[in-house]
Order: structure tokens, then C-alpha cells, then sequence
């Protein structure tokens, strides 16, 4: 009797600790939606930038080269002929672009993209007032964007770093920046106590040449060309001799950056 | 064997007595070899860093499971824990089977029983009192309030069935330091220990003075530990030194008084001091952690013949808590700070009653909680400085009431026991955050409060005189911490991740069943057999936030996790336990341990480098942070009537493979550690207890320790350490 009741027991204790070991399984969401990916490219005059090269000659007739390239881009928009569109926020609405890492010149977006034809992409150069706030960016790379508190917080839109051939035949280098700006009081300038108000430099840019289709569990690869040449011509000229080698606290070249910025970018869908 | 024997013979034991034991001793020794193979086997088969590891820890565990409670209960007495090297309760703890835990640093191991952690425990001292963590890495736990040289006692109860100290949802451990007791005539007592051990050139000091007569008496005490960073085992010739010291001091101060005979009051002091203490796996370092805890407790006994006690306990602990990344690189361009105070204002009453067989437990507690604090950083970037001073927690208020019987009894061959349990919680924060994306609120109202009912029931059959069967059912539930609710964007985790709090969360329950097989034996000893399954509802897990909902604040981190509730896990596992008697002179004791835990649902974020890219749901997915299979085996020899004590130990833990598929947790190989000590009671006055962990210098780490920052590597454990304890009492 006594074994019965020990055997009743083991029993039990082993049904309480059974192992049956499940192993783990993964199962895709499956949804009517596809995916978007863009890859950054970055040429000049049409060929793929070479950096630390002094072989480009901007508008101004400026001799330069480059070697630092990084920026933003945020609130990717695409657009549908009928008015809807499908903003890219569902991981993440700011993305970082730097020529060094290669694994920011692609981004497979997160979002899950509903079926359809699609007019145009659209997006904002840099981060938008609401969200370039200073320390929302701690980690490497995007925290080396950081815009001093001074001249407005938050983050550079856009770092070019280069040298330019100054009327004298001199090298020098260039910080070709763009962020907030800053209005001072009377005629001075880099004095940060005389700033009485910030400026908003971000601005929106359509990409021409952006309609894409995405069919249900596609993948569509859109290349985005940045036009590095662009930045220095139309509808302004920008003078290196001019505005010389910084100009993040010069409100007026930055400006003029912004002006320049809304047709420096074009699109490649993949077909 | 001949060893053992001709030692026996210089010492000249008496040969009848050797006769008379020896086949006990026959007894004792095969079952020993057969455990030793089996954990050896495992851990070769298991070995973390290939070769023949072993490690041991020279531990002898008394575990006192077997006696009449349906559940689990071990306790470790003041004798046990002297004769253990020891520099952090937490890390101590981790000698128990399937207690294990989270090691940060070279001090500070938070303890984890059966995979359940953090306020899934109730980790009280001396019967009731509370300490809220002032850090939010918990670099604090409430195990490293106290020192292990001022502990009477360690009370180690499994499962949610001990409900009269709070909330009680995985597990209970009690710390119970020394108290004060009265004396027939005026006395005065000291004791003082020196310890000292190698790789980390730690030592640790300690002295006590008690004394008083029959009306006031007394209890003082310190303790000073100054450790230097350790390294860790032999790695392919090599080995590996960890940013790990520490240095902390503590005095306590007990006063007591006997009101009647049959009464007492007893007041107590104690501060804790920490400075300077590294936790290599954690962004920032203890800078200073200074602990304050006052208490008031009065015990009557004997009250009249149907009321035997009455215990009122009142009790304040404070906490600063200080941390900054000054000893890390980077900081010449970016500094962090964050200072948090936590307050723990509370008290309990019990009152415990007796008619014939039935005993009656009841009584309420409450505490309140309060924590606040904040981080400043500061960044050099071209030229300027930036400053952004946020608040980890703002006022942030927990107020908990709870009413609490318990009643034992027996009849018959059996012995019951139940216990009840209601808390009503309440939590607010001054936080003004808002975190609102397409409607969903993350963090918003602040405001929560929960009635929770814990019970628990169990029974042991008594089957004979040797062996007796016990079933224990419980459930318990917590409502969620400081940290749960209300933390705003620190890696609080494991993970890598910053963690935010979730002001709505849910409290959590867990329903468990504990089935128990005891058999004790004076000349066997004791063995005992326990498998557990929990049904856990509301689990609280974590799931990550997009970057487009919140961004992480802490320098190295992959993004930010909220605290969750999931719909349930369920842990099951089980535990072996043999302990020889005590009235022999070779003795030893066994124990193994494994826990095996699943979510049914979880989500896993599909990476593409560092890009999420997709997200798919794993099923039937393990649980992260459980500890793998281990089991430990200990054996000692009494020479010279117990004054000389030399013990070996092996501990063999197995790989763990059951790692989290959604969380990406990494396996962790197996290993095994051989520890060797020898004790040595000089004469009345004086001991020494000295050995070596590690013996092989082996290099490994625990499944549970963290990743060192900003790597994927994970801290090792110390290798190889001599150490040397001296003890004197007058």
C-alpha cells in the first residue's frame, strides 16, 4: 500500500514538473502591405563622390573637395494620387546619413507599406522645430549632429566638411553646416549675447522622378542621389571666399544653403 | 581513504567509535562518489571553457527544508556564515539551490530564487523592515544594506507562501542581524574579525561589543571591507582584470530594554556607507551610497494563555544614492550624474495566538515609499557645454496597506498550514512626462491603485516516521515597483536597453504548486525532493519602443524598452537536496537545482545591424534571465573533535541553452568550480577559517551576470582567490 502511495506520488510530482519542452517557434506578420528600402548615394556632376580629392570646381569657381558628409533626413512621406499618404514613423521618423558608415546609406524601413502606386516621396531636410531638441541624440554617430544650445540646440541638419582653394591659391577648410540659425542684434554677429531670435532651417523637399509602385510582400528599393554640387548653385551662387570657413552662426549663408537645398536631391526607383 | 585514516589514527579517535560508524561511513562515502560522478560528468560535459573545469565553493548547506512547513524553508545560521568567505550577502546567497544572482560588479549580486527577481522577491530585514533601492541600476539591492558579519540568521522561504512580511510573490528572504539580549548580571562581549583574501587584495573588517544586564543592554558594531579590482580566471593564458572595487563601512548601534520579563523594546541604528564602488556592466558607478536605517521594535511574550506574542514593529530607511561616470572614458566630454533618495517609512504588528493545537497568526503592515531623484548631463561639444538635468523620478509616492493571518495545525498524521493575505496599493508621481503617439499613451497618468489578495495553503502527510509527503499551493500578487512605474529612460535591464516606466501596469500573480518528498534519518541524514510549477498572470515583462515614440538617453544603449504586462509565463522546475547528519565526522551535503521558463507569446524585432527592420512573433520562447542546471556537492571531515574542519567542494553548472529567441539572449556555456577550505578553532577564543576558491583558476562567468558596457562580452566571476579569516571573541 505504502509503495502504491509513493509510486501515486512520484507521479504526481513529475506531471507538476514536466519538462515538455516546446521548442520556439517564429511566425512572420502577414499583412496586404510591402516594404520600402532607400539606399543614399552621393555624386558630383553626375559621378559618385570621391572624397579628399581637390578635383571639384563648384559654381563660384571655387576649387574643393570633400571628406566629411552627414546629415538628416525625417518625416519621410509617400504620397498617393488621391491625397493619402503614409508617413514613415512607425520605428523611426529621423534618419541619419553618413558617407563614412555604410550602414546608414541604406534604410529598410520598419514601416509596413499598404499595397498601391504611390505619386511621390517626399521629406523634411534636417529635423523639424517640434523635434530637434538638444540630448535626444546620445549615442554615436547621430550625437556628433549636436548643435550647440547657444546658437538654437538640438542637431546639425547637415555637416559638410571640405577644403577650398582661397583666391590666394591657399587651402583651407570649410564647415559647410546647417542648423538653426541665429538673428543678433545690430551688426553682430558671433556674439552670442546679442542673439534675440533662432531661425528654422529645415525645409521639405519632393523628390522629382518618385512615383513607385509596392505590391503585397515586395520589397521596393528606392535610391535617393544626393547632388553634393548642388548645394553651391540655384538660384544662389555660394562664394567659399565669401562666407569663408564657418557658417553656422552666419544666419544669411545659411540662408542661402536652404534655397539651394530644395533641388539637390533626386530619386532612382528600382525597378 | 588511507589518508583519511591514518589522520584518524595521529589523532588517536577511538577505534570502537570508528567501528561503530563505519558503516555509516560506507554508506555516506559511496552515495558521495556517486553524486561526485554525476556532477563531474555533468560539468565535463558542460565545461565553459572547454578542458577540465572544475570550481567548488567550500560550503556546507545546512538546509533545513525538512521540517513540518508544506513549503520550502532554508535558513543559514551566524555559525555557517562564518565559516564561508564572504563580501556580499547576494553573492553568498547564491550557495542555496536555485537561488542565484545578477552580478553587476564586485559587489552588490542581486539574488534571484527560481528565475524570479528584483520585487518578484520580498527581501526584508530582521522580520519587517524594508529598504527601497536608491539605484535605479539597483547597484543597492536590499541584501547589500547589510554585512554578512552582523547576520544571525538568513531565512531563505521558495514560493508565494509566506505572506506575513508583505507581499510575497516569489520568494521571501529574510536577513536577521544580531540583536542585543539581556544578561543576569552585567556582562560585556566582543568579537572582532580580520579577513583577507588575494586577486582582489580585498580585506574586510569587523568588530562587535554587546553586553548589558537584566534591564538595558546593547549591541554596537562595524564593519570596513576595502576591495581592489579583481581578475578574472586563467583564459587561454591570459587572464582578465575588471573595473570592480569597492570600499564600504557600516556601524550599527542596538539599544534594549526590558520593560517586564515577559517584554522588551529594542531601538536600533545602523548606517551604511559606500564609496566608490565600480560596476563595470552598468553606464555609471556608485560615486556614494549612504544607507540610514532607524527601527523601534517591542515584543511581549506570554501575554496570557491563549495569546503568546505580540510584535510591533515601526521603522524608517533612507537612502542616497549617488552615481556618475567619472571613472569611465568619455567622461572628459560628457558627464553623467544622477543623485536618488529613497524613502521606506513603515511598520507591522502581529499578534500570534494558541488554543490546544491551533496556532493563529494575524496582523497588518504598511508601507510608504517615496523616491525621487535625477540625472544631469553635460556635454563639450565644439567649444561649448551643453546641460540637461532630467528627473529619474519626481516625488514619486507608493503607499501599501496590508492585512495578514496565518493558521497552522495538525491532525491526525498531517500537518496544515494556510495563510491569507489583502494589500491595498497606491502609487502617484509628481511627473508632468508625456509620452502620446497615435493615441496610445505611454506614459501619461500617473495615478494607480490595486487591491490584491494573496493565499496560500499547504499540507504534509506524514507517511512514516523517516518520510513525509507535502503539497503547497499558492497565490500571490505585487503590484508593480518604483521602478516599473515610474523610471524614465535608464538600462535598468540586462539587455543594453533603456527602460521606461509604465505608470498603468498591472500587478502581477503568480499561482504556484509545490509538491514535496522529505525523508529524515539520524544516521542517513536528511534528502529532499521539490518540483514546482507557477502559473504567472500579468507577467511584467518589457517591449521595445520605436525611436519615433521616445529616444534613449543613456551614452551606448540600442534603444528604449517600456515595462509591460504580458498575458502569462509559467516556470517549472525542481530541486534535490541531501544533507548528512551532523554527529559524524565526515559529512557532506548535495543539492541541484533547475528552472525552466516560458513565455507563450513574445515579440522579436527582426535587426538588420543595428536597423529593425520587421518584427515576428515567437512562440512557446524562454524566459530571459533564468538560471541553467547546476548542482554542487560538499564534503568535510571533523579532525580533533570538530576544531579542525578541512571541506572540499565541486559546483558543476550546465550550459544554458534555453535563452530568449525574442530577446536575443546568448547562451551561456556550462562550468564547473572546485573550492577548498579549512577551518581551524584554535582554542575558545580565537579561529581561523582560510581556503582557496577556484581552485584551477578557471575562467568563467554566470549565466545571470551582465554584459560588461558597451561589449557583448559578460563579467566574469573572480578566479582564483586565497583567503585567510581570523576570528577572536572575548
Amino acid at each position: 500500500m505504502k509503495n502504491k502511495q509513493l509510486l501515486f506520488l512520484l507521479f504526481l510530482l513529475v506531471v507538476i514538473i514536466n519538462f515538455s519542452c516546446k521548442k520556439p517557434q517564429e511566425n512572420p506578420l502577414v499583412a496586404e502591405t510591402g516594404h520600402i528600402s532607400f539606399k543614399f548615394t552621393h555624386v558630383v556632376d553626375g559621378l559618385p563622390l570621391q572624397i579628399d580629392t581637390m578635383k571639384y570646381v563648384n559654381a563660384a569657381g571655387n576649387p574643393y573637395s570633400i571628406y566629411d558628409l552627414q546629415y538628416f533626413i525625417s518625416d519621410v512621406t509617400l504620397h498617393k494620387s488621391d491625397g493619402t499618404k503614409k508617413v514613415i514613423s512607425d520605428w523611426k521618423d529621423i534618419d541619419y546619413i553618413d558617407i563614412h558608415i555604410p550602414s546608414t546609406l541604406t534604410w529598410d524601413v520598419y514601416d509596413s507599406i499598404p499595397v498601391g502606386t504611390y505619386d511621390s516621396i517626399s521629406f523634411t531636410f534636417g529635423i523639424s522645430g517640434a523635434k530637434n531638441k538638444s540630448f535626444m541624440f546620445v549615442n554615436y554617430p547621430e550625437v556628433n549632429m549636436m548643435w550647440p544650445d547657444l546658437l538654437g540646440g538640438g542637431y546639425h541638419y547637415m555637416m559638410i566638411n571640405g577644403k577650398w582653394q582661397d583666391s590666394i591659391n591657399q587651402i583651407e577648410n570649410f564647415n559647410f553646416h546647417l542648423g538653426i540659425g541665429q538673428l543678433y542684434k545690430g551688426n553682430a554677429t558671433n556674439c552670442v549675447d546679442s542673439i534675440y531670435a533662432f531661425v528654422q532651417n529645415y525645409f521639405n523637399v519632393t523628390l522629382p522622378n518618385s512615383s513607385f509602385t509596392i505590391s503585397e510582400g515586395s520589397t521596393r528599393h528606392v535610391e535617393i542621389i544626393m547632388n553634393v554640387d548642388s548645394w553651391f548653385k540655384t538660384p544662389h551662387i555660394y562664394n567659399h571666399n565669401y562666407w569663408g570657413q564657418n557658417i553656422m552662426e552666419i544666419q544669411p549663408a545659411m540662408q542661402m544653403v536652404k534655397e539651394n537645398g530644395y533641388d539637390v536631391f533626386t530619386a532612382h526607383v528600382i525597378q | 581513504m588511507f589518508i583519511l585514516q591514518t589522520m584518524e589514527n595521529i589523532i588517536k579517535m577511538k577505534y570502537k567509535y570508528l567501528f561503530k560508524i563505519f558503516s555509516y561511513k560506507q554508506r555516506v562515502i559511496k552515495l558521495m562518489l556517486g553524486l561526485f560522478l554525476l556532477v563531474t560528468n555533468l560539468s565535463f560535459a558542460y565545461s565553459q571553457i572547454t578542458k577540465d573545469t572544475i570550481k567548488l565553493t567550500p560550503v556546507v548547506i545546512l538546509d533545513n527544508s525538512v521540517i513540518k512547513k508544506s513549503y520550502l524553508k532554508s535558513a543559514i545560521l551566524k555559525v555557517q556564515i562564518q565559516n564561508e568567505e564572504i563580501r556580499d550577502v547576494g553573492d553568498f546567497l547564491r550557495i542555496l539551490p536555485n537561488v542565484s544572482g545578477v552580478r553587476k560588479g564586485g559587489v552588490s549580486v542581486d539574488p534571484v530564487v527560481r528565475g524570479f527577481k528584483f520585487s518578484q522577491l520580498n527581501v526584508v530585514l530582521d522580520n519587517g523592515i524594508k529598504i527601497e533601492n536608491g539605484c535605479p541600476n539597483r547597484m543597492d539591492p536590499v541584501s547589500s544594506h547589510v554585512e554578512a558579519e552582523d547576520i544571525e540568521k538568513i531565512e531563505v522561504i521558495k514560493g508565494p507562501f509566506v505572506l506575513k512580511y508583505g507581499p510575497s510573490f516569489g520568494g521571501l528572504i529574510n536577513l536577521i542581524t544580531e540583536e542585543p539580549h539581556p544578561y543576569d548580571k552585567f556582562e560585556i562581549h566582543a568579537n572582532a574579525l580580520y579577513g583577507f583574501e588575494t586577486n582582489w587584495n580585498g580585506q574586510k573588517e569587523h568588530i562587535s561589543i554587546n553586553g548589558g544586564n537584566k534591564k538595558i543592554y546593547f549591541l554596537a558594531s562595524g564593519n570596513y571591507k576595502n576591495y581592489g579590482n579583481y581578475k578574472s580566471g586563467n583564459l587561454e593564458g591570459h587572464d582578465m582584470t575588471f573595473s570592480s572595487s569597492f570600499k564600504k563601512n557600516n556601524f550599527t548601534g542596538k539599544l534594549g530594554f526590558s520593560i517586564k520579563p515577559n517584554q522588551n523594546i529594542i531601538l536600533s541604528y545602523t548606517g551604511i556607507n559606500g564609496k566608490d564602488v565600480l560596476y563595470p556592466a552598468l553606464t555609471m558607478d556608485e560615486k556614494s551610497d549612504d544607507t540610514r536605517i532607524v527601527s523601534a521594535d517591542y515584543k511581549a511574550r506570554d501575554l496570557s494563555k491563549f495569546v503568546k506574542v505580540l510584535d510591533i514593529k515601526v521603522y524608517q530607511s533612507n537612502v542616497d544614492h549617488v552615481m556618475d561616470n567619472s571613472k569611465r572614458p568619455g567622461y572628459s566630454t560628457k558627464q553623467m550624474i544622477a543623485e536618488v533618495n529613497a524613502v521606506n517609512t513603515g511598520g507591522r504588528a502581529e499578534i500570534t495566538m494558541q488554543q490546544t493545537k491551533h496556532k493563529i497568526l494575524a496582523g497588518f503592515d504598511f508601507e510608504n515609499i517615496n523616491k525621487d531623484g535625477d540625472r544631469t548631463m553635460t556635454m563639450q561639444m565644439m567649444g561649448t557645454t551643453s546641460t540637461k538635468k532630467s528627473n529619474l523620478w519626481d516625488n514619486a509616492l507608493i503607499q501599501n496597506a496590508g492585512l495578514f493571518a496565518e493558521y497552522n495545525t495538525f491532525f491526525s498524521s498531517f500537518e496544515f498550514n494556510a495563510g491569507i493575505r489583502g494589500d491595498f496599493n497606491k502609487a502617484t508621481s509628481g511627473d508632468t512626462l508625456k509620452i502620446i503617439k497615435n493615441d496610445v499613451n505611454y506614459f501619461n497618468a500617473v495615478n494607480s491603485q490595486y487591491m490584491n489578495l494573496s493565499a496560500s495553503i499547504g499540507i504534509t502527510k506524514k507517511i512514516n516516521e523517516y518520510f513525509n509527503v507535502s503539497l503547497a499551493l499558492g497565490r500571490a500578487s505585487r503590484s508593480p515597483n518604483m521602478l516599473e512605474r515610474y523610471i524614465k529612460l535608464m538600462a535598468v535591464g540586462y539587455d543594453n536597453f533603456d527602460y521606461l516606466g509604465n505608470p498603468q501596469l498591472k500587478p502581477e500573480t503568480n499561482n504556484e504548486a509545490d509538491l514535496t518528498l522529505k525523508f529524515s534519518q539520524d544516521n542517513t541524514g536528511s534528502i529532499y525532493l521539490n518540483g514546482f510549477y507557477s502559473y504567472v498572470q500579468n507577467y511584467i515583462t518589457a517591449e521595445r519602443l520605436s525611436p519615433s515614440v521616445v529616444m534613449p538617453q543613456t551614452q551606448g544603449v540600442l534603444g528604449v524598452k517600456q515595462f509591460v504586462n504580458t498575458d502569462y509565463v509559467t516556470f517549472k522546475g525542481c530541486e534535490f537536496g541531501y544533507t548528512s547528519p551532523d554527529n559524524f565526522s565526515l559529512g557532506g551535503s548535495m543539492v541541484a537545482a533547475y528552472t525552466y521558463a516560458v513565455i507563450p507569446e513574445d515579440t522579436k524585432y527582426v535587426l538588420n545591424g543595428t536597423q529593425v527592420t520587421g518584427e515576428t512573433i515567437v512562440t512557446n520562447d524562454a524566459l530571459s534571465e533564468i538560471p541553467p542546471f547546476e548542482a554542487t556537492i560538499c564534503v568535510y571531515y571533523k579532525f580533533m573533535k570538530g576544531n579542525l574542519i578541512p571541506k572540499i567542494s565541486f559546483r558543476a553548472v550546465a550550459e544554458q541553452r534555453h535563452t530568449s529567441v525574442a530577446f536575443y539572449e546568448a547562451h551561456t556555456p556550462g562550468f564547473g568550480i572546485l573550492n577548498l577550505s579549512l577551518k581551524y578553532k584554535v582554542n575558545k577564543n580565537a579561529e581561523i577559517n582560510t581556503g582557496i576558491n577556484n581552485v584551477f583558476d578557471r575562467a568563467y562567468y554566470e549565466h545571470l551576470n551582465r554584459k560588461i558596457i558597451g561589449t557583448t562580452g559578460k563579467l566574469y566571476e573572480p578566479g582564483r582567490v586565497f583567503f585567510i579569516n581570523l576570528f577572536v571573541n572575548i
